[in-house]
């Protein structure tokens, strides 16, 4: 096993209600990769991502997060998941809860932390996405975009090992999505492992190690963005990013 | 005849201790009726199946028969059961009004529970909290706030339906109100000024939870209306 390998998923099914989502996944993720899943809406990203924190059961297979598995009765997925977070597409604050109470809860009840101890943390992860002066307004009170850099702080004062990110612009302004993706960019460039579900080619192709297309519930092809955006091997894969660049601003690739 | 005003002025400490019995029996009622309320809204929804069914089966009961016969089931019929179930009026009354409650209560806090959007679930899961950690530090304080208008309804209704326990001889407002006007022959003056209390009771608590719903309010969230 590669020592620095942080989650893998082996042969992950899912269905629901007969539909067959995700037909037999492997993925492995290793320390400070950046890893973008990309692919048509239904094709099962999201449950495959929901899938490694188990928020989503899998029907089948094997996950380990950093070697050891998480599947079993007697693990402690609540242990697990906080050194996994999830940022989600419809941000998910604790919509009674200001920017900074958001934060410093899960530091305190998950992480044992006191209170002063949390609000420094807080504070600190708030800066880093340049939202210190929110730290008092509610959920309802900041833009999509806040929210979700708030959002982005609430996981990493977590500390964690690696953060998913299901989507994280697809429910914003268009002219909102780049102050969110700048914060990922940066703590990407930081070394965060981050393993990012999205439709922003732009960024995977500038950020990503990694790239993987999947479709209709199994991974098509994965590699570096350059091979993936310039010399797609597969199909499929070929036809969905000839669909989605045609949307995108600035000049094709070669 | 004596005026009925005069009677009242002359029988004040009388409806006055009355109106200490109406309100304690409500108060202790309402609450027994949350404390259980919330115990049976969380069964019901517990993924344990026979939990759950033994919660809507007690909602179901109580739901479907007179609060009436329940005062009397608890007065008269659980002494039959064991001598430790041997109620006082009060005691029984305010079990009966306070289980009675419970049904009503969980249905409008599992109500409460499940409209609060099931991402708040997954986003404290997802960073590591248990299911009651969750619970008790986000899902609950939010659907506590939704709760209030419906719950303000239960309160009323059930600060209304202690007159019921005159039945088992509780000396209450009501029970005092029937004693007064079978001793002066005057029912309206003396009903009607029972029937003032109990409106200035309700009224006062629906003020209060209106307050309190303004106090709680999310900022910036769901305050157009």
């Amino acid at each position: 096993m590669n020592q620095e390998e942080i989650i893998r998923a082996v042969n992950i099914h899912k269905s629901f209600k007969g539909h067959e989502v995700l037909k037999g996944i492997n993925l492995s993720v290793s320390r400070r990769e950046v890893v973008c899943i990309i692919g048509p809406s239904g094709s099962g990203k999201s449950t495959l991502l929901r899938c490694l924190n188990r928020i989503t059961e899998p029907d089948d297979g094997e996950g380990l997060f950093e070697g050891k598995s998480i599947m079993g009765e007697d693990v402690d997925i609540d242990e697990v998941r906080s050194h996994m977070v999830m940022v989600f597409q419809s941000y998910n604050l604790f919509l009674h809860l200001t920017a900074k109470r958001n934060i410093m809860l899960a530091l305190e009840k998950v992480r044992g932390m006191s209170k002063e101890e949390a609000e420094g943390r807080a504070m600190e992860a708030l800066r880093k996405v340049g939202l210190e002066n929110k730290a008092n307004a509610y959920p309802g009170q900041m833009s999509g975009g806040q929210q979700q850099r708030v959002a982005i702080a609430r996981a990493i004062a977590m500390e964690p090992r690696m953060v998913m990110f299901d989507e994280p612009t697809s429910a914003l302004d268009p002219e909102l999505t780049g102050e969110v993706l700048e914060v990922m960019k940066n703590l990407a460039y930081g070394g965060m492992t981050m393993v990012v579900v999205t439709h922003e080619m732009g960024f995977a192709r500038e950020v990503a190690d990694r790239v993987v297309f999947m479709d209709h519930g199994v991974i098509v092809e994965e590699g570096d963005p350059a091979t993936i955006f310039t010399r797609p091997q597969n199909e499929r894969t070929r036809q969905f990013l000839k669909r989605v660049l045609q949307d995108e601003p600035g000049p094709p690739p070669a | 005849m004596a005026d009925g005003w005069q009677i009242i002025q002359n029988n004040l400490d009388v409806f006055l201790a009355a109106t200490g019995v109406t309100v304690q029996v409500a108060v202790f009622g309402l609450a027994i009726g949350f404390v259980g309320g919330v115990i049976l809204a969380l069964s019901r929804l517990s993924s344990f199946r026979p939990l759950s069914w033994a919660a809507t089966l007690y909602i179901e009961i109580i739901r479907g028969t007179p609060l009436l016969i329940q005062i009397f089931f608890i007065y008269f019929g659980f002494s039959a059961i064991s001598p430790l179930l041997n109620f006082d009026a009060m005691t029984a009354g305010i079990l009966a009004l306070g289980f009675n409650s419970s049904a009503y209560q969980a249905e409008i806090i599992r109500g409460g529970i499940e409209s609060v959007p099931k991402g708040q679930m997954e986003a404290a899961r997802s960073i590591g909290m248990t299911r009651m950690q969750a619970m008790r530090f986000i899902i609950l304080p939010q659907s506590f706030r939704l709760m209030i208008p419906a719950m303000t309804n239960e309160m009323v209704t059930l600060i209304k339906d202690t007159s019921l326990v005159s039945t088992i001889t509780v000396v209450e407002l009501t029970f005092v109100g029937k004693q007064l006007t079978s001793r002066y022959l005057e029912a309206v003056p003396i009903l009607s000024f029972v029937a003032l209390i109990y409106l200035i009771l309700t009224f006062a608590t629906s003020r209060a939870m209106r307050y309190l719903e303004k106090k709680y309010q999310i900022p910036g969230y769901g305050e157009a209306e």
